[in-house]
């Protein structure tokens, strides 16, 4: 909130957000207290959705609560992309590059398509930038109206979690960026996308970037509808189809395959 | 009789639903208008949102930055050949991270997905496949030799 007094996303962007680090009164702080915080809503809301995974809880809900569970992490996770490519240092640039060829692979409309995402030249961060602060917050907080209506977290909780916010802005200096032009020898995506980069070394972007993550996407969402599949349990292999919750299975499979590349690129490199 | 009866109640309630062929092909016009008129909508909101000028940006080399072996200036590099400099861009064929040049092993690297490009911007190894994109160049009457690239 303090941040967007300062942040322009047009120009010399990275003057800006080293300006805003190093310049601007308390820069540092905000800096990392926006951090902090947007790393821990996305953490909390990932372990909400691994709660509702496990205990299956999403059996007693309306099908609709869990869609709108699930869009609104994805929807998260993508503040956070949006946000990783505002700090317009080397990695934030290119990931953004990446996004945008990524979608560009998306056979005919993927240029109309990164065009509402992203676009190449002056105005790179622009819509990034209007993503992460305007359409995600606006979208995700209708998302989960009535979960705030209805269901806020104790005082007691809210207090220790902002001074804990508090004392990491406090204490952990921001780390140092690379210029965009830097010439690194290698450079690493976000924590949840470094499985992704690995995969994008051996894969086709478009399998990589679209078609397996979609495929995953589509299984998430439609794990509920799975629940009553003893319907069409009537004889030989459809008894044993109907008997396993296969959705269920190919969701944990896919899930921890891709950690299993995300803690292996955090170790080793991906 | 009564089956005749039957019958004609069940035409009616069609009748009522829509569903009869009459009513099939009304609601078939209806939605056909509709979705004509949605699409009329629809294209011009897609053609507004999805426009994208084809625009190109020069580099301009200057004499003095022409002397090195490979050089590199906002997203060109500019390699040095037997006959003539030759401008590559440093977009990474793959998914346009900017290439670092490896002056020891003399090969164009990926930071982001580790492709390896040679001087002469033909591909060698790694996810990218297609060999670097050649720039157009002109040469000035003052040396100054202008790159132009399509963003």
């Amino acid at each position: 909130m303090v941040l967007i007094f300062y942040y322009r996303p047009v120009g010399e962007v990275f003057a800006n957000v080293e300006a805003i680090t190093t310049l601007v009164p308390y820069g540092w702080f905000f800096r990392q207290l926006h951090y902090g915080s947007g790393q821990a809503f996305v953490i909390l809301m990932f372990l909400h959705t691994m709660d509702h995974f496990l205990k299956k809880r999403y059996v007693h809900y309306p099908f609709r609560v869990w869609v709108t569970l699930i869009l609104a992490l994805f929807l998260s996770f993508f503040t956070l992309f949006t946000g990783f490519i505002l700090k317009a240092d080397q990695e934030g640039v290119f990931a953004g590059r990446i996004f945008m060829n990524i979608l560009q692979t998306i056979p005919i409309v993927g240029d109309s398509i990164s065009r509402l995402f992203i676009v190449s030249g002056n105005d790179f961060f622009f819509l990034p930038y209007l993503y992460h602060c305007f359409f995600l917050p606006i979208l995700i907080v209708y998302l989960i109206r009535h979960h705030i209506r209805e269901w806020l977290p104790e005082k007691g909780f809210m207090m220790a979690g902002g001074a804990g916010l508090f004392l990491y802005a406090l204490l952990v200096k921001p780390g140092v960026a690379f210029p965009p032009d830097a010439g690194a020898a290698s450079v690493e995506g976000p924590w949840f996308f470094l499985g992704m980069q690995s995969l994008l070394k051996r894969v086709s972007p478009l399998w990589a970037g679209i078609v397996l993550p979609g495929v995953f996407a589509m299984c998430v969402f439609l794990l509920p509808l799975t629940r009553k599949s003893g319907a069409f349990s009537s004889s030989g292999v459809w008894m044993l189809w109907g008997k396993v919750d296969w959705l269920r299975y190919a969701v944990m499979v896919m899930f921890l395959l891709y950690t299993g590349l995300t803690v292996k690129a955090m170790i080793w490199g991906s | 009789m009564e089956k005749r009866q039957v019958h004609r109640v069940r035409l009616s309630e069609l009748h009522e639903k829509g569903m009869d062929r009459r009513g099939f092909i009304e609601r078939a016009i209806a939605w056909g208008v509709s979705m004509l008129c949605g699409g009329l909508f629809a294209y011009p909101v897609f053609s507004f949102m999805t426009f994208r000028k084809s625009r190109k940006r020069t580099v301009i080399f200057h004499s003095d930055e022409q002397g090195s072996d490979v050089f590199f200036k906002e997203g060109v590099y500019l390699v040095h050949e037997a006959n003539a400099p030759r401008a590559l861009s440093a977009r990474c064929t793959h998914l346009g991270c900017t290439l670092n040049f490896d002056p020891a092993a003399d090969r164009f690297r990926c930071p982001c997905h580790g492709s390896v490009f040679e001087r002469s911007g033909k591909w060698l190894s790694g996810p990218a496949k297609k060999d670097l994109e050649h720039v157009p160049m002109k040469q000035a009457e003052n040396g100054d030799l202008t790159a132009v690239v399509t963003l």
